[in-house]
Parts: C-alpha cells; structure tokens; sequence
C-alpha cells in the first residue's frame, strides 16, 4: 500500500471535506479531559490528545442499542432492528486499533452480530500514532500493541509540519485520492518516519517484568492465589473497569415497553463482570458470588481466555481501568505480582 | 482487522425470535407448569435432546429454558417451567392461544449417537428430569438401541416430582430400572426417603459399557459424579448439564461463561472429562 | 377492569408527588391504563378503594403509623416513592439530635401539639413491594415502575453502583474532581443526573445490595474525609441505615 504525505496546515481542510460525506468522530475535550465524540467543526478534533475516559468501541457497540421492535401480544412478527451509518472515526490509537480487532473477532466468530458488524462495516477508520505514553498506567509497549500492522484505513504519524499516511486499505486510498491533496511519499519522508517510529519506541518503556507471551501460564498457576482475595476486599464491583475497556463487550437485553403498553423494544446494554448480579441465575444462584472470583475472572478473560479464544490477549495496555478504578486495582501491578518475582 | 474481511451478515439478526403459540397448559405441581407450543411458521423446533431455547414473553423478557420434549415425538414441544422471574411467572399466567417469541434451539445437547449400544444411568435432581426428559423420550422410543436403562430420580419432598404419568409407566416397564427418593417424605410417601446418591448403594453399573447422564441442582453433581466414579466409570462417560445465565444464547452477551468457555455454545451438555480443567464448573 | 391507583403522603416535602403530577404528556397516556382514586395534590376527590398505593415520605409520628397500616391493609401493592418512603432519607438527620429539641425547632410554640418519634422508612412499618428512589424521584423510572406493576412484571430496580452510570455517559469522576461521591455504592437508575450536572452523588436512592462500604470508605478517606465527615455523608440520605451509625 502506497506511503501518502499530508502537509499539518491542511488537515483542517481535509475533515472538512470529510465532514460533508461523514458522520467524523475524534477525541474531543470535555471538562479537561478526553472522549470520542462527533466533530462539529474540525478545530474540535485533538489528534495530539489520547487517553480517553472510554473507547471508540461505542461506534460499533453503543452503551444502548436497539435489537428488536415487538408487540407485546406477539400479533405480528417481531422486527430486528439494525442500525448503522456511514461514519469515520479520525484519531483512533494504535491500541484501540488493536481492540477493535479483538471485537471484530468477538462479534463476527459463530453467530456473526449485524448490529455491531454493520456499524463496524461502514466506519472507516483513520488512525493516528501515539508520540509517548498517554501517562504511567499506559502500558501497549509490552503488550504488543503499540504498532500495529493493519486495521485501519489510513493511519497517520506526525513529522515536523507534516503526517506520514500509510494507507491500509484500498478505501483509504480512495479517500485522499478524491480528496487530491495527498502527495507521494519521498525517500526523505520513508526515512523520517523510520526515525521517528525509532524516538516513539526509546520513549515508550516496558511495563511488564517479563514476556508478555508467558502471561496465560502466570495466570494458570495463580488460580487459587489468595491475592485474588486481596484484590476482591479492594474492589469496589463499581464495573468501572470493564466499561472503559476497549475490548469488553459483555451485554445485558432488556424489554421496554411503550406507554401505551402494547408495542416495545428490546435493547441491549454494556454489562460488567465485576457487578454482583452478572452470573446470578432466576432461581437465585449466583454462579460468581465472590468479589474476588469476579475480579479473577477479568483477569483471565484479558490475559487467558480471550487469548485462548482469538490468539490475541483481551488486554491492549491502554490503561483505562487503572485510571478508572478508585481502589488503584492496576494490570502492571497485577501482572508483576502474578510473575511472583521470578 | 481489515472490515472487507468482516463476514456478510443476515439483517434478519441473530436476536429475532420466531413466534411460537401456546397449544396446552398442564400444571405438574405447584410450581411447574408444562408448556407446549408450536411454532407459527409450522417447522419443527429441531432440537437435538438436551438443547434450550430462548422464550420471549414480548415486553417482560427473555428467559433460557430447556427444551424438555424429544424430537422423536411430533412437530410441538414441550418446556416444564418452574415459576421463578419475571418471564417465567409471566409464562405461568399465559392460557393456550398466547403468544411467544422463541429462538434457538441453542448449545450442544446430549451425544445421542454416541450412547448408542450402551447401557444409560440416568440421575435427575429436583428440575433436572425437565432436559433428562427429552433424552429419557428419545431412548425410550429407541428402546432397541440401547443397553439397560436406569433412571433415578429424586427430589426434596413427594409433592415436587414431576411428569407423574411417566414416572408410573417407567416404573411399570419392564425394561427401565426406575427408582425414585425424596429428601423428606409425607404420610402418603411408602417409597425411598433420602438423598439421591442412597439410590447407588448395590446399584449395579457395568463400568466397561455405561453412560450416566447426570442433570440436578448445582449442589448435587459433586456427591453424584463422586458415586458414579466410585462405579469406576471414564470420566469421559459422565454427562452433565449445566445451568448458567444464558442471556444471549449465542455466546456473545459473557453472562454464562464458565472460566473461558460459553456454556451457550460449548455446553450446557459437557462430559465430566470436558469439566476437569475448568475450575468454576461445579 | 383498569387498576386504580393512590398517591398518599407522609412526613416529605411532596415534591415526589409533584414528580408524578408532572408527568403532564404521560400521564394522560398512563390514564388509559389506570384510574387514580386518590391524589391530594391534583384532585379533590378522595377514593378508598385503590388496589397500587404510591406513598411518598417518611413515618415521623405515631400517628403515621396507623394510617400507613391502614394504607398497607388496603392496597394490594404498596410503592413507597421517594427517598423519604423509601429509606427515612433526609427526615432521619433528626434521628441523630436531640428529640426534643428538634421538635421544639421546628414546631416552635405548637411543639406540645404534635408528637415526634425517630424518623424511618415505610418498611420499617409494614411490608414494602417496591420502591421508587431517589430524592426526588425519576420520572422515567417512576413510568417504567407502573408500565411494569401493569404488565405483571416485578419492578426491578439496577443492582449496580452510579458509577456505571457515570462511565456509560463519560462523566468526569467526580473523585477526580477534588469532590467526594457515594456513587460507588449507590444504586444507579438516575442516569446518574447529579454527577452528570456537576454534582456528587449524595446516594439519596440507597445502596446497592451488597455494597463493599469499608472498601469505598477507605476511597472517601483517601480523598480528605475524616470519619465524622464519612458518617455526615451517609446520614443525608442512609441515616437510617448501619451504614450511618
């Protein structure tokens, strides 16, 4: 795929553009802080800012989201409800690339998922490379997601005035073919993104004391540890974790029902492991009572399971959780402690 | 990953359920009722023994229940549900000509075709007779194809056994060994009073030819897969199923996991062999 | 036959109710499912033969008692709505005074006329169905409560914390705001509204079934509460409830 050049002074212009095809989404400010959200005018767009409070993931899978459309006497036959629009998410970070893959895979394996992969489907995704760690709880590096191949339709690096474009896919390339502002890549341009992929790399540490590939047999030895208990006092069950992770993807489906009580709606939600209720059954049982089974579970589901599962671990370093959790409950922490000092 | 590798996908989603009418209600205690519905398109449900479904009762919810009718007897099935939650209750008000939504059938049922030729211990606790059944149904219609046939069957007290016509005939047949315990008798009961793991004492089990197929309340598997051991059955021969909250029924929603594996889509049929390494099963 | 409803009050500030007079578009809709018997705040006539009873406030006097009980005997379904129904909320503040002098405070030179016992929640006079909480209540919840008594359906209020409300909307945490918050602990289903508009959560719709309390109190202490101030926060809303004491 061809290495594309955009001068910085015109990439206003460039999602100005887009905005006339596009829903844009981006990292905008809230509050002094950063989330997704759809870009009214392009001065909005924070490519320089990461970190965000959730993921980009609810493009694809929103925090509510409409499945079905019912009458309540079953008189005629429900109707699946999916929704999608064509849509560009600029900015995305090499780790939350790196979790949509981990849902694509989730949500297209066996019974593939119309909702999420339609929305999935009509986004096209703009990605942009980190400079440095987000902040001390960020940890891609040793997760392996801090470059990532593939994913995205564009993906740009910054260089002095301009953005090195790789283009992944041939929609990509269509996009700033159309666009016309693009230039070829030079050999200079080639040579300036090597370097400056080499100063992001120096700058970005190793979290993990040990080879992240020897996780899943960490977490096998330490199922009956008791720091699993220690943890469990800790936490919370606030769910904080699981909803700004970008690779979660636990629902609940709920029935709403109108007013006028015969026709309704049936949604699904962004559902926690950690929260009480999560495995408790109609009769009572709860099959995950335990807060430290709970928060057993969201570690082998990151660092095992999901691993064992799609061949990549559920966890993509991005540090959410830590900055989420009041109770200071962190991966690296967790990770390190399960290596036991080896 | 790249979306033009993103599989195609049916609008008519994953979460639509087909509608299904409520043909007969039958009251089994005072707790279950037994359903029987059709679906309205007019296909057989399909179900391999051992299968649940998802039931919509528009507006309340949707509940897994196991299907607990073999698909050897006709184009209706059967669900025997205890009144619990929200949906089930709501089940348990519906009269025949109602309405609901069903989807599935979901999981891994029981390996009929693997049990052929051999002889099948059954043991039901309490609400497990209800998916034993469809597999008691299936091997009694194919009573040729298999070995001897034990069934057990216990419950907490006289009055909460179920399928009360079956347990009648089984017992009258001369080709099932039925034997039938409850935890605390009342003045009518003449029969076993006990847990159901008294039921093993002299039981004979062939090790080398048997399959036991075990379905009760959580509590129950432990003492019992440790009887059916102590018959020294393969751990591979022992079958079980196992309730979880199965919200989506196709393994996405993570409500039924059982360490790293979807009870909807792995289970809820495993072999003990299968349940070795997962530590949260049982 | 269409269900008849009630809406009583005891020791509040009706604001609750005002929650439910304000339904304006709704309500005409949810009076094609229910006839309303009862409700001082929007109407004169009073009917005594209601099967749903929505009862707003705390019990604070004797005479309290009897009517809710009288209330209870009635209705086949009793709603307690509101915090002050629900948990004791804002009224149980008193329970931690002096009786006699709060009741000298706010009755003034009437205080013999009226008695005053420690304020608590309905449940802690008869039974309770369900609950609508909050302070004041959600309208939206309020709706979803009926829809739901009207569709056989048992009410079910969220088993989760405020803060999962909180990460779905992206709010800010309010800890990291240089504020403390009970939304840890306390049971979601306002959309989070007081976090959402710059606030913390005063947790006036109770706590979560099985809430870890020791753990989110070392979190408040962490974050600048002594234990006074820990307790001080509980008691707006939880006075009633050990977690307070």
């Amino acid at each position: 795929m061809p290495l594309k050049v955009i001068e910085k002074r015109d990439v206003e212009p460039l999602i100005r553009h887009l905005m006339e095809r596009f829903q844009v989404v981006g990292i905008k400010k809230k509050d002094g802080k950063n989330t997704y959200g759809v870009i009214e005018s392009p001065a909005e767009l924070r490519l320089d800012s990461c970190a965000t409070i959730t993921s980009p993931k609810k493009y694809f899978f929103p925090q509510r989201e409409t499945l079905l459309q019912f009458a309540v006497d079953g008189s005629w036959e429900p109707q699946a409800v999916v929704e999608a629009q064509p849509r560009i998410i600029f900015g995305m970070r090499p780790c939350d690339i790196a979790a949509t893959w981990m849902l694509d895979m989730a949500f297209s394996e066996v019974n593939a998922d119309a909702n999420y992969l339609e929305k999935r489907k009509r986004a096209l995704i703009i990605g942009v490379d980190c400079k440095e760690p987000c902040d001390e709880y960020c940890f891609c590096k040793s997760m392996g997601t801090l470059e990532v191949e593939t994913g995205y339709d564009l993906f740009f690096t910054a260089a002095d005035d301009t953005y090195i474009v790789r283009t992944g896919t041939p929609e990509g390339e269509a996009l700033l073919g159309e666009w016309g502002k693009a230039r070829e890549a030079l050999y200079e341009d080639r040579v300036k993104l090597r370097a400056v992929q080499r100063e992001k790399d120096e700058r970005f540490k190793e979290a993990l004391e040990f080879d992240v590939e020897e996780l899943p047999r960490f977490l096998e030895d330490s199922y009956r540890s008791l720091l699993w208990d220690v943890l469990g006092e800790k936490c919370l069950s606030c769910g904080s974790c699981n909803l700004v992770c970008p690779t979660c993807y636990c629902f609940n489906v709920l029935d709403e029902v109108k007013l006028n009580l015969s026709e309704g709606e049936r949604y699904r939600v962004w559902d926690s492991c950690q929260l009480e209720g999560f495995a408790k059954v109609a009769t009572g049982e709860n099959f995950r009572e335990r807060r430290g089974d709970r928060v057993r579970h969201r570690f082998f589901r990151k660092g095992k399971y999901m691993k064992e599962m799609f061949g990549r671990f559920g966890c993509v370093g991005c540090g959410r959780c830590t900055r989420a959790c009041l109770v200071h409950i962190n991966p690296i922490e967790v990770y390190n402690q399960l290596k036991g000092g080896e | 990953m790249d979306a033009r590798l993103l599989p195609t996908v049916d609008l008519d989603t994953i979460f639509r359920p087909r509608l299904a009418q409520l043909l007969n209600v039958e009251e089994m205690t005072a707790k279950e009722k037994l359903f029987t519905f059709q679906l309205k398109d007019g296909t057989p449900l399909g179900q391999d023994p051992g299968q649940f479904v998802e039931v919509s009762v528009f507006g309340i919810g949707e509940a897994p229940i196991s299907v607990s009718s073999s698909p050897t007897r006709g184009d209706t099935f059967e669900l025997c549900v205890r009144a619990v939650g929200n949906v089930t209750n709501a089940l348990h008000r519906m009269a025949p000509g109602a309405t609901v939504g069903i989807r599935g059938p979901f999981g891994q049922g029981f390996p009929v075709e693997e049990m052929r030729g051999r002889n099948v211990l059954f043991v039901a606790g309490g609400l497990g007779l209800v998916p034993l059944r469809s597999l008691i149904h299936a091997v009694l219609d194919m009573r040729q194809d298999f070995g001897a046939v034990t069934i057990l069957y216990g419950t907490k007290n006289p009055s909460e056994l179920l399928f009360r016509n079956e347990l009648a005939q089984w017992e009258a047949r001369d080709d099932v060994d039925y034997q039938v315990t409850v935890d605390v008798a009342d003045e009518s009961w003449r029969g076993n009073v006990g847990v159901i793991t008294t039921l093993f004492r002299g039981l004979p089990v062939d090790p080398r030819n048997t399959v036991a197929v075990i379905v009760g309340p959580p509590v129950m598997y432990r003492f019992v897969i440790r009887e059916v051991l102590g018959k020294g059955l393969p751990m591979g021969r022992i079958l079980v199923s196992l309730e979880r909250r199965m919200k989506c029924g196709v393994g996405k929603c993570g409500h039924c996991q059982i360490n790293g594996v979807y009870v909807c889509q792995k289970g809820p049929v495993f072999t003990y062999s299968e349940l070795r390494n997962l530590q949260e099963a049982i | 036959m269409k269900p008849k409803i009630a809406v009583f009050e005891f020791s509040s500030c009706e604001g609750c109710q005002l929650m439910f007079a304000n339904l304006e578009a709704e309500i005409l809709e949810v009076l094609g499912a229910v006839e309303i018997v009862n409700f001082r705040e929007i109407m004169t006539e009073k009917g005594d033969d209601y099967q749903i009873a929505f009862v707003e406030g705390a019990i604070t006097q004797e005479s309290e008692i009897e009517r809710l009980k009288k209330i209870r005997e009635q209705a086949k379904v009793l709603v307690a709505l509101g915090a002050c129904a629900h948990l004791g909320g804002v009224n149980c503040m008193k329970n931690y005074q002096d009786q006699e002098e709060v009741r000298r405070y706010v009755y003034k030179e009437r205080a013999e006329w009226f008695d005053t016992i420690p304020a608590r929640p309905l449940s802690a006079v008869v039974p309770v169905d369900y609950a609508v909480p909050g302070c004041p209540i959600d309208k939206k919840e309020l709706l979803e409560v009926t829809k739901s008594l009207l569709l056989g359906k048992k009410p079910s209020l969220p088993d989760y914390p405020v803060c999962v409300e909180c990460k779905m909307a992206e709010n800010i945490c309010v800890f990291d705001k240089g504020m403390t918050c009970l939304g840890p602990v306390t049971r979601a289903g306002c959309a989070t509204i007081c976090p959402t508009f710059g606030n913390k959560c005063e947790g006036c719709r109770g706590l979560v079934d099985n809430p870890n309390v020791n753990s989110h109190k070392q979190v408040l202490q962490e974050h600048g509460l002594s234990v006074q101030g820990i307790l001080n926060s509980f008691r707006m809303f939880e006075g009633y409830l050990e977690v307070a004491k």
